[in-house]
């Protein structure tokens, strides 16, 4: 399965990371976040990063790696969700896309992985075993299937952040991106290992497990 | 059966369509290459406002013959990319530039085919007497508003933020110079690169709206 067409979401502010800079461009290891996506990204022909807070840094940044990108612009991101600034990347694509955030940190082989698992023409949700506080938690079947989301612990595994949409149209009053996913459930988790970096401790948990891959 | 909706796309000419600023190629001809650069950026710049900066570049540039312009006219380095893109879609592409009917008419009908919205010159034969009419860039927008239900503009300059102000999408393309920072910041996606560029129009020429 080739992915054609990806979608990052680097708009936000990151305040929980406490740092003066976009999430996408902390470093991690000896590059910014966004570094690792874009790499793992690199066969992937259309990429779109949707950027709000500090935009000409992240724009700046990524040019000097990729300079085919598309930046899809978010001016209130400070009012605005994840979810708006996916619907902002992606409501003119008529085609499959993936979409992955600015904030998380997945290494060729789980991205690979991640791929492997797309089926053509449906939703795909990559799921981790859950670490982080504050998480939206997926319950799956016996068939690997995403039954339920929850912000309880109902289950071992999390919602990362990487997703495949194929038919699921975001709208533009959403909130969060996995309820507007909810309606099309049961949906099937390809389970990576994939971390979301919100606080410090998420950065140097990351960071720790970057230095030994 | 909903009727499906029709999309225009309108574009800058000198430096985005094309790989360079025309009037200076002609200032070259006319040995007064840079005066008119110096005003060429600063206009860019948004230093001076774009009907004074053209009229006193077509000033300077007038003793050059009709004939003599169309010719180095022709010889622009284009963008193939988007090149490709307009002549495929000719329907729905517009050329929208400050430049003059008499010196790019003949070289947008060559390369793109499309129909194009520029300013209006005055001339006897192969002489240019001055300017009938300086286009604003969102005249174009309204004119085809008649026509198109969601226009997309695509440019790099100060003179096309008229444009991008009452466009439905607004493209800031820094493939050939930087964007003005006010076009940025008026616009919903910046490209720098014409290939991400033409990935981006064909995807929302195939937009259901």
């Amino acid at each position: 399965m080739k992915i054609k067409n990806a979608v990052i979401c680097a708009a936000g502010l990151g305040s929980r990371l406490g740092l003066d800079t976009p999430k996408c461009l902390v470093k991690l290891g000896n590059h910014p976040l966004i570094y690792y996506i874009l790499k793992v990204l690199q066969d992937v022909p259309n990429i779109r990063i949707v950027v709000g807070f500090k935009e000409e840094e992240v724009i700046e940044y990524v040019r000097k790696i990729r300079k085919d990108v598309v930046f899809v612009r978010n001016p209130d991101y400070r009012t605005t969700t994840n979810a708006y600034s996916l619907y902002l990347g992606s409501h003119d694509l008529s085609e499959p896309f993936i979409n992955i955030d600015g904030d998380n940190y997945l290494d060729e082989y789980n991205f690979r992985k991640f791929e492997e698992n797309i089926v053509v023409g449906e939703e795909l949700i990559g799921v981790t075993e859950s670490f982080t506080e504050d998480a939206v938690y997926t319950k799956l079947d016996e068939n690997g299937m995403i039954v339920e989301f929850s912000r309880e612990k109902i289950d071992n595994y999390e919602w990362t952040g990487v997703a495949y949409f194929a038919n699921v149209k975001i709208s533009k009053l959403g909130k969060y991106v996995y309820q507007e996913l909810e309606p099309r459930l049961p949906i099937r988790a390809a389970i990576i290992e994939c971390y979301e970096i919100d606080t410090p401790q998420d950065l140097d948990f990351v960071s720790n497990k970057v230095g030994l891959l | 059966m909903t009727l499906k909706k029709r999309i225009a796309f309108c574009f800058d000419l000198d430096g985005t369509l094309t790989r360079e600023e025309i009037l200076p190629q002609i200032a070259k001809k006319a040995g007064i290459y840079e005066e008119i650069d110096l005003l060429t950026k600063i206009t860019l710049q948004g230093l001076i406002t774009f009907d004074k900066s053209f009229k006193l570049r077509v000033k300077l540039l007038s003793t050059v013959g009709i004939d003599d312009v169309k010719e180095t006219v022709s010889r622009i380095p284009i963008d193939v990319n988007l090149q490709q893109f307009v002549q495929e879609n000719q329907e729905n592409c517009f050329v929208v530039t400050g430049n003059l009917d008499v010196w790019v008419g003949d070289f947008v009908q060559e390369k793109y085919g499309c129909r194009m919205f520029s300013s209006v010159a005055q001339y006897e034969g192969d002489k240019l007497l001055g300017i009938q009419h300086i286009i604003s860039k969102h005249e174009a927008i309204i004119e085809l508003r008649k026509q198109f239900d969601y226009i997309v503009a695509i440019g790099d300059g100060m003179n096309d933020c008229s444009m991008f102000e009452i466009a439905d999408k607004g493209i800031a393309f820094g493939g050939v110079h930087e964007p003005v920072t006010s076009l940025i910041k008026m616009s919903d996606y910046v490209c720098y690169d014409s290939v991400g560029l033409v990935g981006l129009l064909t995807s929302i020429n195939q937009m259901e709206l």
